[in-house]
This record gives structure tokens, sequence and C-alpha cells, in this order.
């Protein structure tokens, strides 16, 4: 009884021991889900608000106008990182930056109103 | 693209655009008084100069302008004063300067067949010199509404 004990143990362990090895290696670092993440930038009263917004990079930006008469969003640099057509009230524009940098942008009806985008 | 001349939130396109259309406004009126004094051969000159120039205004400025921004949005959006009032100064425009055209070729030129001539200059000229200056008021009106809508508000 105590040998066929014995003997089952050893099996067990064998077993296991194989399967431990033949087994695909785990990665046991936690993996964070992947986090998307998002700005607002108001347009009102002719001006962006905020004027300056510091975001990550991955980060998609929302630009909404709240304004009653219609602006854009154009980027600054040549070539223009960004432009979207022109927003007339409540409407919205979006635009992922993908790399870091300072993007200055300005409304090409009311060249004015100017704002940036510091990615890092 | 550059802010303007006038320290409003206008480009600098747009204020050179009401800048010009100011003077010409005024020209027009000048050339006007040039044919009241008898002095034909400057009043049409006066007035040629004014059509021509206005022509280039509308196709470098007015035009691109009015596609970009304006003509998207309607028929759908005329209830907004910004939209309305800017139709409105296109469509008027449009026919004060087609009117002043037509005077042009008709008055200056031997272009046209003597069936498509008038022979009543006169009315023809005020009538189209008072559509320009409601035509002037309306461009007064889209510039203040589309860059000083405080005044609006």
């Amino acid at each position: 009884m105590r040998r066929s004990m014995s003997f089952a143990v050893f099996v067990a362990v064998v077993v296991l021991g194989a399967s431990a090895l033949t087994a695909p290696p785990r990665n046991l670092a936690v993996v964070a889900p992947q986090k998307t993440e998002s700005a607002e930038v108001k347009i009102d009263n002719f001006s962006f608000g905020p004027p300056t917004l510091t975001v990550s990079v991955g980060t998609t930006v929302t630009w909404t106008n709240r304004d009653d008469i219609p602006h854009t969003v154009t980027s600054s640099d040549d070539p223009k990182a960004f432009k979207s057509k022109v927003l007339d009230t409540e409407e919205k524009f979006s635009f992922t930056f993908t790399k870091a940098g300072t993007y200055p942008y300005f409304c090409s009806i009311h060249p004015k109103m100017t704002a940036k985008v510091i990615v890092q | 693209m550059s802010g303007g001349l006038l320290g409003t939130a206008a480009p600098l396109t747009a204020d050179v655009v009401l800048l010009l259309e100011t003077t010409m406004g005024v020209a027009l009126l000048f050339g006007a008084w040039l044919a009241r004094t008898r002095r034909f051969r400057q009043h049409a000159w006066c007035q040629s100069a004014i059509v021509l120039l206005n022509l280039a205004v509308i196709a470098i400025a007015m035009t691109p302008s009015f596609r970009l921004q304006v003509f998207p949005r309607i028929p759908a959006k005329l209830s907004k004063p910004y939209y309305a009032l800017a139709s409105v100064h296109a469509g008027l425009g449009t026919a004060a300067e087609l009117a002043a055209l037509y005077l042009l070729i008709a008055a200056g030129t031997r272009l046209l067949p003597e069936k498509l001539r008038i022979t009543r200059y006169k009315p023809w000229m005020r009538g189209v010199l008072l559509l320009w200056w409601l035509v002037l008021a309306l461009g007064f009106a889209t510039y203040f509404r589309w860059y000083l809508p405080r005044l609006f508000r």
C-alpha cells in the first residue's frame, strides 16, 4: 500500500514536472488595459479654451464650437499637422496627437484666435 | 493668414476688401458728380475702372470666402443672420456687378447689338448706383456680424 502511494506520488510529480517544462512560458507581468486619453477644447466668444493644453502622446483632442459663428481649427505648422473644416455652432473636430511636440493652431476665419497643444 | 488692419477679429484680406469697397463706393459717387458736371469722358473712365476693380475683388477675395464659409451651409442655415446677411449681400452684389458690367459694355463700347443697348442711361445708372450702395451697406453689416459679433449680443 505504501509502495503504491509512493509510486502514485512519483508519477504525479513526473507528470506535473513534464507539463511545467513543456508548457509555453507565461508572461506573469500584469498588463494594464490600453488607456485611450482624450481632452476637450471649447471654442467660445472668439477664443479657444484652454489656450494652452498639455496632453500625453496618443491623446485625442476634440474641439467643440460653442460660439454662435463658425470657426476653424487650423495648425500653424507647415505642413499643417491638422486642419478642420469650417465648424458651425456645436460642431466638433477631433485629432489624435501621436508625436511629442508643441502644436500651435489658429482659426483661419479669425486669425487672432490662437492657442496651442503641448504633447509630452 | 495674418491679422487685420482695423483691430477687429477679421483677417487682413477682409479688412483690405472693406477699405477697398468703401473707397470704391465713394469713388462711384465722385464719378456720378463728374457726369453731372458734364465731364463724361472722366466719368466713363472712373466708373469703368471701379466696376473692373470690383470684379477682381469679387473673384479673388469674396467668391473663395463665400464658397468656403457660406455656400456649404445654405439653404439649411439661412435662418442664421451670419449666413443670411452674406447670402443676400452675395446675391444683390452679383446683380449690381452684372448690371454695372452691362452698362459699361452698352454705354462704353459697340460690342452689343443695337437691340440689346439701352437708350435712357440716366435712370439705369442711378438705379445701379443705388443698388451698389445698398450692397455696400449689406457688406458692412456682414463684416460687423462676422468679425464684431459683440455688437449683436
